[in-house]
Protein backbone atom coordinates (compact mmCIF):
# COMPACT_ATOMS: atom_id res chain seq x y z
CA UNK A 1 0.00 0.00 0.00
CA UNK A 2 2.88 2.36 1.25
CA UNK A 3 4.87 1.48 -1.77
CA UNK A 4 1.62 2.25 -4.33
CA UNK A 5 0.72 5.52 -3.16
CA UNK A 6 4.66 6.13 -3.26
CA UNK A 7 4.67 5.18 -6.95
CA UNK A 8 1.74 7.89 -7.43
CA UNK A 9 3.35 10.98 -5.57
CA UNK A 10 6.36 9.89 -7.84
CA UNK A 11 4.42 10.19 -10.70
CA UNK A 12 2.76 12.97 -10.13
CA UNK A 13 6.08 15.19 -9.23
CA UNK A 14 7.44 13.72 -12.69
CA UNK A 15 4.32 15.38 -14.88
CA UNK A 16 5.12 18.41 -12.32
CA UNK A 17 8.92 19.26 -13.27
CA UNK A 18 8.43 17.91 -17.73
CA UNK A 19 4.75 19.21 -18.19
CA UNK A 20 6.42 18.88 -22.07
CA UNK A 21 7.16 15.58 -22.37
CA UNK A 22 7.70 14.46 -26.11
CA UNK A 23 4.37 12.70 -25.73
CA UNK A 24 2.52 16.34 -25.38
CA UNK A 25 4.02 17.14 -29.14
CA UNK A 26 1.07 18.95 -31.01
CA UNK A 27 -0.79 17.02 -34.32
CA UNK A 28 0.32 17.93 -37.51
CA UNK A 29 -0.19 17.96 -41.02
CA UNK A 30 2.59 16.73 -43.31
CA UNK A 31 2.19 17.51 -46.91
CA UNK A 32 4.94 16.33 -49.46
CA UNK A 33 4.88 16.01 -53.33
CA UNK A 34 5.76 14.13 -55.81
CA UNK A 35 4.28 11.03 -53.89
CA UNK A 36 5.41 7.89 -56.70
CA UNK A 37 8.70 6.66 -58.23
CA UNK A 38 8.13 4.65 -61.43
CA UNK A 39 10.82 2.33 -62.53
CA UNK A 40 11.97 -0.15 -65.16
CA UNK A 41 14.42 -1.85 -66.79
CA UNK A 42 15.71 1.18 -68.37
CA UNK A 43 15.11 3.53 -65.39
CA UNK A 44 16.24 1.61 -62.21
CA UNK A 45 16.08 4.93 -60.25
CA UNK A 46 14.32 8.31 -59.97
CA UNK A 47 15.38 11.63 -59.57
CA UNK A 48 13.35 13.08 -57.66
CA UNK A 49 12.88 17.21 -56.32
CA UNK A 50 10.31 16.39 -52.75
CA UNK A 51 8.85 19.77 -51.37
CA UNK A 52 7.69 19.16 -47.77
CA UNK A 53 5.09 21.14 -46.14
CA UNK A 54 4.22 20.52 -42.87
CA UNK A 55 1.80 22.87 -39.89
CA UNK A 56 0.77 22.04 -36.60
CA UNK A 57 -1.61 23.30 -34.56
CA UNK A 58 0.70 24.75 -31.97
CA UNK A 59 4.77 26.13 -32.03
CA UNK A 60 7.09 23.51 -31.13
CA UNK A 61 10.19 21.78 -31.66
CA UNK A 62 9.90 19.23 -34.30
CA UNK A 63 12.00 17.47 -36.49
CA UNK A 64 11.81 15.77 -40.38
CA UNK A 65 12.99 12.35 -40.64
CA UNK A 66 12.86 9.78 -43.28
CA UNK A 67 13.06 6.16 -42.73
CA UNK A 68 16.42 5.56 -44.77
CA UNK A 69 18.83 6.81 -41.98
CA UNK A 70 18.91 7.68 -38.23
CA UNK A 71 19.45 11.13 -38.16
CA UNK A 72 17.09 13.51 -38.81
CA UNK A 73 16.96 15.94 -42.69
CA UNK A 74 16.17 18.69 -40.60
CA UNK A 75 14.52 20.14 -37.40
CA UNK A 76 13.23 23.60 -36.56
CA UNK A 77 12.73 25.50 -32.97
CA UNK A 78 9.67 26.34 -31.64
CA UNK A 79 7.73 27.20 -34.85
CA UNK A 80 4.35 25.97 -36.46
CA UNK A 81 5.00 25.63 -39.92
CA UNK A 82 8.27 24.55 -42.27
CA UNK A 83 8.66 23.43 -45.53
CA UNK A 84 11.75 21.65 -46.86
CA UNK A 85 13.09 20.86 -50.29
CA UNK A 86 15.30 17.74 -50.82
CA UNK A 87 16.58 16.69 -54.23
CA UNK A 88 17.27 13.09 -54.27
CA UNK A 89 17.50 9.65 -56.49
CA UNK A 90 15.17 6.70 -55.27
CA UNK A 91 15.41 3.70 -56.22
CA UNK A 92 13.14 1.83 -52.97
CA UNK A 93 9.93 3.29 -51.20
CA UNK A 94 11.13 5.36 -47.85
CA UNK A 95 8.92 7.30 -45.41
CA UNK A 96 9.04 10.93 -44.40
CA UNK A 97 7.92 11.57 -41.07
CA UNK A 98 7.57 14.35 -38.54
CA UNK A 99 8.27 13.82 -34.72
CA UNK A 100 9.75 14.90 -31.50
CA UNK A 101 13.95 15.58 -31.83
CA UNK A 102 14.53 12.80 -30.18
CA UNK A 103 12.63 10.24 -32.49
CA UNK A 104 10.17 9.07 -29.64
CA UNK A 105 7.13 10.24 -31.38
CA UNK A 106 6.07 10.32 -34.56
CA UNK A 107 2.88 12.58 -35.31
CA UNK A 108 2.92 12.77 -39.38
CA UNK A 109 4.64 10.31 -42.12
CA UNK A 110 3.96 10.20 -45.90
CA UNK A 111 4.72 6.90 -47.89
CA UNK A 112 6.76 7.49 -50.77
CA UNK A 113 6.34 4.84 -53.45
CA UNK A 114 8.09 2.82 -55.97
CA UNK A 115 6.14 0.92 -58.71
CA UNK A 116 8.01 -1.18 -60.59
CA UNK A 117 7.13 -2.15 -63.94
CA UNK A 118 9.69 -5.09 -64.97
CA UNK A 119 9.18 -8.27 -62.91
CA UNK A 120 11.73 -10.99 -62.19
CA UNK A 121 9.07 -13.28 -63.71
CA UNK A 122 8.75 -12.52 -67.31
CA UNK A 123 5.50 -14.67 -67.89
CA UNK A 124 3.91 -11.10 -66.60
CA UNK A 125 4.93 -9.25 -68.93
CA UNK A 126 3.56 -11.68 -71.56
CA UNK A 127 0.51 -10.59 -73.40
CA UNK A 128 -2.45 -12.76 -74.75
CA UNK A 129 -4.63 -11.57 -77.91
CA UNK A 130 -7.88 -12.35 -76.56
CA UNK A 131 -10.44 -9.62 -77.65
CA UNK A 132 -10.70 -8.23 -74.24
CA UNK A 133 -7.26 -8.06 -73.23
CA UNK A 134 -6.52 -4.42 -74.80
CA UNK A 135 -4.23 -3.28 -72.27
CA UNK B 1 -14.99 -0.14 -95.54
CA UNK B 2 -13.35 3.04 -95.56
CA UNK B 3 -15.71 5.13 -93.86
CA UNK B 4 -15.49 2.78 -91.27
CA UNK B 5 -12.30 3.04 -91.11
CA UNK B 6 -11.98 7.17 -91.07
CA UNK B 7 -14.87 6.92 -88.05
CA UNK B 8 -12.62 4.28 -85.93
CA UNK B 9 -9.82 6.30 -86.76
CA UNK B 10 -11.87 9.79 -85.89
CA UNK B 11 -12.77 8.34 -82.49
CA UNK B 12 -8.97 6.76 -81.72
CA UNK B 13 -8.02 10.99 -82.64
CA UNK B 14 -10.61 12.00 -79.84
CA UNK B 15 -9.94 9.68 -77.31
CA UNK B 16 -6.29 10.29 -77.38
CA UNK B 17 -6.38 14.05 -77.34
CA UNK B 18 -8.74 13.56 -74.47
CA UNK B 19 -6.25 10.90 -73.03
CA UNK B 20 -3.39 13.42 -73.78
CA UNK B 21 -5.22 16.29 -72.07
CA UNK B 22 -5.96 14.64 -69.10
CA UNK B 23 -2.06 13.65 -68.92
CA UNK B 24 -1.05 17.27 -69.25
CA UNK B 25 -3.52 18.24 -66.56
CA UNK B 26 -2.37 15.72 -63.99
CA UNK B 27 0.73 17.03 -63.64
CA UNK B 28 3.67 15.56 -61.68
CA UNK B 29 4.06 18.15 -59.39
CA UNK B 30 0.50 19.67 -59.08
CA UNK B 31 -2.35 17.22 -59.20
CA UNK B 32 -4.14 15.76 -55.86
CA UNK B 33 -2.90 12.53 -56.69
CA UNK B 34 0.59 13.37 -56.65
CA UNK B 35 0.97 14.83 -53.20
CA UNK B 36 0.68 13.14 -49.97
CA UNK B 37 -0.72 14.76 -47.00
CA UNK B 38 -0.91 13.19 -43.39
CA UNK B 39 -1.82 14.21 -39.97
CA UNK B 40 -2.03 12.95 -36.39
CA UNK B 41 0.33 10.56 -34.64
CA UNK B 42 0.94 7.35 -36.53
CA UNK B 43 3.32 3.85 -35.97
CA UNK B 44 4.20 2.72 -38.81
CA UNK B 45 7.27 0.69 -39.24
CA UNK B 46 10.53 2.31 -40.46
CA UNK B 47 11.74 -0.47 -42.83
CA UNK B 48 11.07 -0.45 -45.89
CA UNK B 49 11.83 -3.82 -47.73
CA UNK B 50 10.54 -4.07 -51.40
CA UNK B 51 7.11 -6.24 -51.40
CA UNK B 52 7.56 -9.73 -53.09
CA UNK B 53 5.43 -10.11 -56.20
CA UNK B 54 2.39 -12.04 -55.28
CA UNK B 55 1.26 -15.15 -56.85
CA UNK B 56 -2.35 -13.14 -58.22
CA UNK B 57 -2.61 -10.17 -60.50
CA UNK B 58 -6.10 -8.88 -60.33
CA UNK B 59 -6.80 -5.61 -62.50
CA UNK B 60 -9.67 -3.85 -64.01
CA UNK B 61 -9.95 -1.29 -66.33
CA UNK B 62 -13.19 0.84 -66.80
CA UNK B 63 -13.40 2.95 -70.20
CA UNK B 64 -13.87 3.15 -73.66
CA UNK B 65 -12.94 0.59 -76.63
CA UNK B 66 -13.95 -0.94 -79.81
CA UNK B 67 -12.50 -3.89 -81.29
CA UNK B 68 -13.55 -4.04 -85.24
CA UNK B 69 -15.37 -7.40 -86.96
CA UNK B 70 -14.47 -7.95 -90.26
CA UNK B 71 -16.89 -10.53 -90.13
CA UNK B 72 -19.75 -9.57 -92.95
CA UNK B 73 -23.06 -8.63 -91.44
CA UNK B 74 -21.46 -8.48 -87.68
CA UNK B 75 -21.07 -5.40 -85.15
CA UNK B 76 -17.64 -4.28 -83.66
CA UNK B 77 -17.42 -5.88 -80.73
CA UNK B 78 -17.20 -2.93 -77.93
CA UNK B 79 -15.12 -3.02 -74.60
CA UNK B 80 -16.05 -1.15 -71.31
CA UNK B 81 -14.54 -3.19 -68.99
CA UNK B 82 -11.03 -5.39 -69.17
CA UNK B 83 -10.51 -7.66 -66.61
CA UNK B 84 -7.29 -8.64 -65.74
CA UNK B 85 -7.18 -11.97 -63.94
CA UNK B 86 -3.73 -13.86 -63.39
CA UNK B 87 -2.06 -16.25 -61.27
CA UNK B 88 1.46 -17.40 -61.18
CA UNK B 89 2.95 -20.25 -59.63
CA UNK B 90 6.49 -21.78 -59.99
CA UNK B 91 5.81 -23.57 -62.91
CA UNK B 92 1.96 -23.29 -63.49
CA UNK B 93 0.08 -19.74 -64.55
CA UNK B 94 -3.14 -18.92 -65.37
CA UNK B 95 -3.22 -15.70 -67.04
CA UNK B 96 -6.63 -14.53 -68.30
CA UNK B 97 -7.70 -17.81 -70.32
CA UNK B 98 -4.38 -18.95 -70.80
CA UNK B 99 -3.35 -22.10 -68.86
CA UNK B 100 0.44 -22.49 -68.70
CA UNK B 101 3.26 -24.61 -67.40
CA UNK B 102 6.91 -23.55 -67.55
CA UNK B 103 9.57 -25.77 -68.57
CA UNK B 104 12.82 -23.55 -68.62
CA UNK B 105 13.28 -20.16 -67.07
CA UNK B 106 16.87 -18.62 -67.79
CA UNK B 107 18.22 -15.36 -67.45
CA UNK B 108 17.55 -14.40 -70.96
CA UNK B 109 14.43 -16.76 -72.02
CA UNK B 110 11.40 -18.60 -70.57
CA UNK B 111 9.95 -21.28 -72.32
CA UNK B 112 6.62 -22.82 -71.24
CA UNK B 113 3.36 -24.91 -72.79
CA UNK B 114 0.50 -23.40 -73.09
CA UNK B 115 -3.13 -23.95 -73.68
CA UNK B 116 -5.52 -21.67 -75.30
CA UNK B 117 -8.49 -20.57 -77.41
CA UNK B 118 -8.52 -19.24 -80.51
CA UNK B 119 -8.86 -15.79 -80.62
CA UNK B 120 -10.92 -15.97 -84.64
CA UNK B 121 -13.93 -17.24 -83.25
CA UNK B 122 -14.69 -13.93 -81.21
CA UNK B 123 -15.39 -12.78 -84.37
CA UNK B 124 -18.77 -15.00 -84.74
CA UNK B 125 -20.24 -14.14 -81.85
CA UNK B 126 -22.46 -10.86 -82.73
CA UNK B 127 -24.09 -11.54 -86.30
CA UNK B 128 -26.89 -10.65 -88.23
CA UNK B 129 -29.15 -12.37 -90.28
CA UNK B 130 -30.08 -9.92 -93.56
CA UNK B 131 -31.44 -10.30 -96.88
CA UNK B 132 -29.66 -9.41 -100.22
CA UNK B 133 -31.05 -8.25 -103.75
CA UNK B 134 -29.09 -10.33 -106.56
CA UNK B 135 -28.72 -8.96 -109.66
CA UNK B 136 -27.41 -9.54 -113.08
CA UNK B 137 -24.26 -7.63 -114.53
CA UNK B 138 -25.73 -5.00 -116.61
CA UNK B 139 -24.18 -4.26 -119.72
CA UNK B 140 -25.44 -0.69 -119.65
CA UNK B 141 -24.16 1.39 -116.50
CA UNK B 142 -27.02 3.69 -117.05
CA UNK B 143 -29.62 1.03 -116.83
CA UNK B 144 -30.10 -0.36 -113.18
CA UNK B 145 -29.97 -4.74 -113.45
CA UNK B 146 -33.22 -6.42 -112.39
CA UNK B 147 -33.61 -8.32 -109.13
CA UNK B 148 -32.99 -11.80 -110.18
CA UNK B 149 -34.83 -13.24 -107.75
CA UNK B 150 -35.94 -12.97 -104.36
CA UNK B 151 -34.40 -11.36 -101.84
CA UNK B 152 -31.96 -14.16 -100.10
CA UNK B 153 -31.07 -15.06 -96.61
CA UNK B 154 -27.35 -14.51 -95.56
CA UNK B 155 -26.21 -15.41 -92.43
CA UNK B 156 -22.75 -15.92 -91.23
CA UNK B 157 -22.38 -18.84 -90.12
CA UNK B 158 -21.43 -20.71 -87.13
CA UNK B 159 -18.17 -21.00 -86.15
CA UNK B 160 -16.93 -23.11 -82.76
CA UNK B 161 -14.01 -22.35 -80.36
CA UNK B 162 -10.91 -24.40 -80.66
CA UNK B 163 -8.22 -25.52 -78.39
CA UNK B 164 -4.80 -24.94 -78.88
CA UNK B 165 -2.10 -26.15 -77.31
CA UNK B 166 1.64 -24.80 -77.82
CA UNK B 167 4.64 -23.38 -76.83
CA UNK B 168 6.09 -19.75 -75.81
CA UNK B 169 9.24 -18.20 -75.46
CA UNK B 170 9.94 -15.44 -74.08
CA UNK B 171 12.74 -13.39 -74.26
CA UNK B 172 14.20 -10.06 -73.20
CA UNK B 173 17.37 -7.85 -72.54
CA UNK B 174 18.50 -4.43 -72.98
CA UNK B 175 17.10 -4.87 -76.64
CA UNK B 176 13.62 -5.05 -75.55
CA UNK B 177 11.42 -8.49 -75.38
CA UNK B 178 10.34 -10.73 -77.87
CA UNK B 179 7.24 -13.43 -78.08
CA UNK B 180 7.74 -16.57 -79.70
CA UNK B 181 4.47 -19.06 -80.49
CA UNK B 182 3.57 -22.03 -81.96
CA UNK B 183 0.27 -23.30 -81.51
CA UNK B 184 -1.92 -26.11 -82.57
CA UNK B 185 -5.56 -27.12 -82.49
CA UNK B 186 -6.16 -29.51 -80.00
CA UNK B 187 -9.88 -29.97 -79.91
CA UNK B 188 -10.70 -31.54 -83.63
CA UNK B 189 -12.10 -28.35 -84.33
CA UNK B 190 -9.61 -26.57 -87.34
CA UNK B 191 -7.23 -28.90 -87.31
CA UNK B 192 -4.35 -26.51 -88.17
CA UNK B 193 -2.18 -24.35 -86.61
CA UNK B 194 -0.31 -20.85 -86.27
CA UNK B 195 3.33 -19.55 -85.57
CA UNK B 196 3.63 -15.67 -84.14
CA UNK B 197 6.59 -13.68 -82.90
CA UNK B 198 6.04 -10.49 -81.81
CA UNK B 199 8.85 -7.71 -80.46
CA UNK B 200 7.93 -4.93 -78.14
CA UNK B 201 9.76 -1.73 -76.11
CA UNK B 202 8.68 -0.12 -73.35
CA UNK B 203 10.28 3.63 -72.90
CA UNK B 204 9.27 4.84 -69.34
CA UNK B 205 10.11 8.48 -68.72
CA UNK B 206 8.44 9.79 -65.39
CA UNK B 207 4.59 8.46 -64.80
CA UNK B 208 4.60 7.60 -68.10
CA UNK B 209 5.43 4.42 -70.57
CA UNK B 210 4.96 3.88 -73.90
CA UNK B 211 5.00 0.61 -75.81
CA UNK B 212 4.96 -0.21 -79.17
CA UNK B 213 4.87 -3.60 -80.50
CA UNK B 214 5.30 -4.97 -83.62
CA UNK B 215 4.07 -8.63 -84.54
CA UNK B 216 3.61 -11.33 -87.24
CA UNK B 217 1.64 -14.53 -87.48
CA UNK B 218 1.34 -17.21 -89.69
CA UNK B 219 -1.88 -19.46 -89.73
CA UNK B 220 -2.32 -22.21 -91.60
CA UNK B 221 -4.75 -22.75 -94.55
CA UNK B 222 -6.22 -25.45 -92.19
CA UNK B 223 -7.28 -22.45 -89.29
CA UNK B 224 -8.10 -20.11 -92.01
CA UNK B 225 -10.17 -21.89 -93.77
CA UNK B 226 -12.12 -23.46 -91.05
CA UNK B 227 -13.05 -19.63 -89.77
CA UNK B 228 -12.64 -17.61 -92.95
CA UNK B 229 -13.85 -20.14 -95.86
CA UNK B 230 -17.34 -20.73 -96.97
CA UNK B 231 -17.97 -24.26 -96.70
CA UNK B 232 -19.65 -26.29 -99.43
CA UNK B 233 -22.75 -26.56 -97.28
CA UNK B 234 -22.73 -23.06 -96.71
CA UNK B 235 -22.73 -21.91 -99.79
CA UNK B 236 -25.32 -20.17 -101.33
CA UNK B 237 -26.03 -17.79 -104.83
CA UNK B 238 -25.33 -14.59 -102.64
CA UNK B 239 -22.45 -16.66 -100.43
CA UNK B 240 -20.13 -18.07 -102.87
CA UNK B 241 -18.12 -21.24 -101.67
CA UNK B 242 -14.65 -20.19 -100.79
CA UNK B 243 -11.58 -21.92 -99.52
CA UNK B 244 -8.97 -19.72 -97.75
CA UNK B 245 -5.25 -20.77 -97.74
CA UNK B 246 -2.56 -19.81 -95.31
CA UNK B 247 -1.58 -16.34 -94.91
CA UNK B 248 0.60 -13.91 -92.72
CA UNK B 249 -1.50 -11.39 -90.81
CA UNK B 250 0.75 -8.26 -89.61
CA UNK B 251 -0.10 -6.28 -86.43
CA UNK B 252 0.96 -3.10 -84.97
CA UNK B 253 0.18 -1.51 -82.11
CA UNK B 254 1.04 0.89 -78.81
CA UNK B 255 0.37 0.85 -75.67
CA UNK B 256 0.26 4.01 -73.46
CA UNK B 257 0.24 4.54 -69.27
CA UNK B 258 0.58 7.19 -67.03
CA UNK B 259 0.53 6.10 -63.74
CA UNK B 260 -1.34 8.25 -61.20
CA UNK B 261 -0.39 6.24 -58.38
CA UNK B 262 0.73 2.61 -57.62
CA UNK B 263 -2.18 1.20 -58.47
CA UNK B 264 -4.35 3.88 -60.76
CA UNK B 265 -3.09 4.22 -64.47
CA UNK B 266 -4.33 6.44 -67.19
CA UNK B 267 -4.28 3.78 -69.93
CA UNK B 268 -4.56 3.93 -73.94
CA UNK B 269 -4.29 1.43 -76.01
CA UNK B 270 -4.02 1.02 -80.13
CA UNK B 271 -3.70 -1.98 -82.30
CA UNK B 272 -3.74 -2.55 -86.05
CA UNK B 273 -3.81 -5.90 -87.53
CA UNK B 274 -3.36 -6.31 -91.43
CA UNK B 275 -5.31 -9.36 -92.14
CA UNK B 276 -3.81 -12.40 -94.80
CA UNK B 277 -5.17 -11.79 -98.22
CA UNK B 278 -6.53 -15.41 -98.05
CA UNK B 279 -8.64 -13.93 -95.18
CA UNK B 280 -9.38 -10.74 -96.64
CA UNK B 281 -10.67 -12.03 -99.95
CA UNK B 282 -12.87 -14.21 -98.38
CA UNK B 283 -16.99 -13.37 -99.11
CA UNK B 284 -17.03 -13.89 -95.24
CA UNK B 285 -14.87 -11.03 -94.77
CA UNK B 286 -15.59 -6.74 -95.49
CA UNK B 287 -12.45 -5.61 -93.93
CA UNK B 288 -9.00 -6.51 -94.02
CA UNK B 289 -7.89 -5.65 -91.27
CA UNK B 290 -8.67 -5.63 -87.57
CA UNK B 291 -8.70 -2.30 -85.36
CA UNK B 292 -9.02 -2.48 -81.79
CA UNK B 293 -8.13 0.82 -79.21
CA UNK B 294 -9.06 1.20 -75.52
CA UNK B 295 -8.91 4.53 -73.33
CA UNK B 296 -9.38 4.30 -69.65
CA UNK B 297 -8.76 4.02 -66.22
CA UNK B 298 -7.08 1.30 -64.79
CA UNK B 299 -6.55 -0.14 -61.40
CA UNK B 300 -4.22 -2.97 -60.83
CA UNK B 301 -4.40 -4.60 -56.68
Amino acid sequence: MNSRLAGILIASALVAVFPASAADLPAARLIVKPLLCVVDRDTPGCSMTFNIRWKSEAAAEYCLNDSAQKAPLRCWPSVSSGTHTEKRDVTEAFIYWLGAPDGTQRVAEIKIEVLRLDSADRRRERRNRHVWDVL
Amino acid sequence: MLASYMRTSRNVLKIAALWAVATLAHGQETAPGAEGVATGPTAAPIAMPPAPERHWRLGAAFGYGERSNPLIQSEDIPVIVDLDVAWFGKRWFFDNGDIGYTMFDGPRSTTSMVARLNSDRIFFGKTDTRYVNLTYVSGSPSAPAPPLLAPVEVEPPDRDYAIELGVESLLDGEWGAATLRAFHDVSGTHGGYELSAYYSRRFTAGRMSLEPTLGVSYKSAQLNDYYWGVHANEASAALPEYHAGAGFNFEGGLVANYYISRHLRLALSVNYERLADDIADSPLSEDDYVMAYFSGLAWTF
